[in-house]
């Protein structure tokens, strides 16, 4: 079976991959597992910046909806579960002492464009797909609003999500929700061996104490709020009208 | 004084006192208090716009110079910050659409949208310290939405930006190039809104008022600020010299 995150380590900086790119990387339980893992594993490593990717040509396209479908997977209980995981593991991310980079290489799609949010610095390419369309299918980015909130500003955040829909690479750079941006694809392995290299140079403990203190000035460490968001976003996740918009997307 | 016009499944509330650049006075502001709140019942999204020239020019301040008392001040202030308070708490998605001037009070109504769109040429800031009044009654609900920079140049330098660096700043959303576009612009925001599931909107936004509005005692501080410098010395002399 293939490994659900590929992990390497060069130097100061390791890049994590998620590994389901027949699946444009949507979270199922045994991704969020392996990255769980990896990122547990992170905890105790010494180097100082960690660079999460997607393989193949997606970042993350999100929650793995067919697994949320509860008319697929006859049991309600697997959006809980799903959203609980992911949101202890972008609480756990948050908290990692190494400066975390997201390069995304495509569609980084609702839960998977939360994760970036989650990354204390974005790169990625005018071609790539960024946004939170949640609403659209009838559900409530409840767990990454936070993060979305201390990523653009609590304004810019209130359109990016009731708004739904996908934006390109520009439109997420003008907004902030990219902070480095490639001309095209080609360009973005370049661009964010950059940023990480540059990150690199940092004193690691300097890096650490400055991203332990931002977390600690900004509400990051608050676990209450993105775990009380896990579970309203499930609870409306298993309500008829947004299993119904699910199943329609799904049947397209 | 405030028009309302139900257009499908979205409710047009539009400042209607286009003489004065539509000029807030506290009636007008009891009238949209209720119209808001009567709309979110009956529709899925909201527009807020202005008639005539421009969107609102803020309080009007020539009823303020002639009550030295201060009572109309007090009146303005209260019901600005009752205003505010509804726009967020309502269920339904609000989209304000500011054309030629946002300026004061009319800058502060942004605080309560959810979406704002303006042209490119418009005027936007709050530039009333130099009337000798604070605008601490809508710090918090300014800060619940933007940035605390943006909001300190904003409150605290009477400087007026443009529709284009505000959307930099993050203070508005989007801009259009003519400012009379600005109108059909947020109700095509505001079209794409109510067609979206109801459920999930509401549930969006009302997660969002809890993970960053401003606690109600906030906003409740900003008031007690704004109010206690009103009929001072300062205030009633400078807005008095307005009106030389």
């Amino acid at each position: 079976m293939t490994q659900p995150v590929l992990l390497e380590t060069d130097g100061l900086i390791t890049t994590l991959t998620i590994n389901r790119p027949d699946a444009r990387n949507a979270m199922s339980i045994e991704i969020l597992e392996g990255m769980h893992r990896a990122v547990d594993g992170l905890a105790s490593s010494a180097t100082s910046v960690l660079v999460i990717t997607g393989a193949g040509k997606a970042f993350c396209a999100g929650m793995d909806l067919k697994a949320v479908l509860i008319e697929l997977s006859g049991d309600a209980s697997v959006g809980e579960e799903l959203l609980t995981s992911l949101a202890r593991l972008t609480l756990k991310i948050r908290n990692l002492h190494q400066v975390v980079v997201a390069s995304v290489n495509g569609a980084a799609i609702g839960g998977g464009c939360g994760l970036t949010c989650v990354c204390d610095v974005t790169v990625s390419h005018k071609d790539a797909k960024l946004g939170f369309p949640e609403v659209d299918l009838g559900i409530c980015p409840a767990v990454i609003a936070p993060w979305v909130v201390k990523k653009l500003g609590a304004g810019r955040a209130r359109k990016a999500m009731l708004m739904g829909g996908v934006m390109n690479g520009q439109e997420a750079f003008d907004i902030g929700l990219v902070d480095h941006l490639a001309e095209d694809r080609d360009g973005l392995d370049a661009l964010t061996e950059t940023v990480a290299n540059r990150l690199a140079t940092g004193g690691p403990k300097a890096l650490s104490a400055t991203k332990k203190l931002l977390n600690e000035l900004d509400g990051s460490l608050e676990e209450a709020m993105v775990l009380k968001g896990a579970k309203l976003s499930a609870s409306v996740l298993a309500s008829p009208p947004a299993q119904k918009a699910l199943s329609a997307r799904l049947k397209r | 004084m405030i028009r309302v016009e139900l257009q499908d499944d979205i409710a047009i509330v539009s400042l209607d006192r286009p003489d004065k650049r539509n000029a807030l006075v506290p009636a007008m502001l009891e009238q949209l208090d209720r119209d808001i709140q009567k709309c979110a019942h009956k529709v899925r999204a909201l527009v807020l716009v202005g008639e005539g020239k421009s969107f609102c020019a803020g309080f009007d301040l020539k009823l303020c110079a002639d009550d030295p008392g201060g009572e109309t001040m007090r009146q303005l202030l209260t019901g600005l910050s009752t205003v505010v308070r509804t726009m967020r708490a309502i269920e339904i998605p609000i989209v304000l659409g500011v054309h030629g001037a946002a300026v004061a009070g009319g800058c502060a109504l942004l605080g309560g949208a959810d979406i704002v769109v303006a042209d490119e040429q418009a005027k936007l800031g709050y530039p009333v310290v130099k009337i000798g009044v604070s605008p601490a009654v809508s710090a918090a609900f300014m800060l619940a939405s933007f940035t605390s920079g943006a909001v300190r140049s904003r409150l605290l330098d009477t400087e007026l930006i443009s529709g284009s660096d505000a959307l930099r700043i993050g203070l508005v959303h989007e801009t259009v190039e003519d400012r009379d576009a600005v109108r059909e612009r947020a109700v095509e925001i505001a079209e794409i809104l109510s067609k979206k599931p109801g459920s999930a909107i509401r549930a969006t936004k009302s997660w969002l008022n809890e993970i960053c509005s401003p606690m109600t005692e906030h906003a409740q501080r900003g008031l007690d600020v704004s109010l206690s410098l009103t009929g001072s010395p300062e205030e009633q002399e400078r807005l008095a010299a307005l009106w030389g």
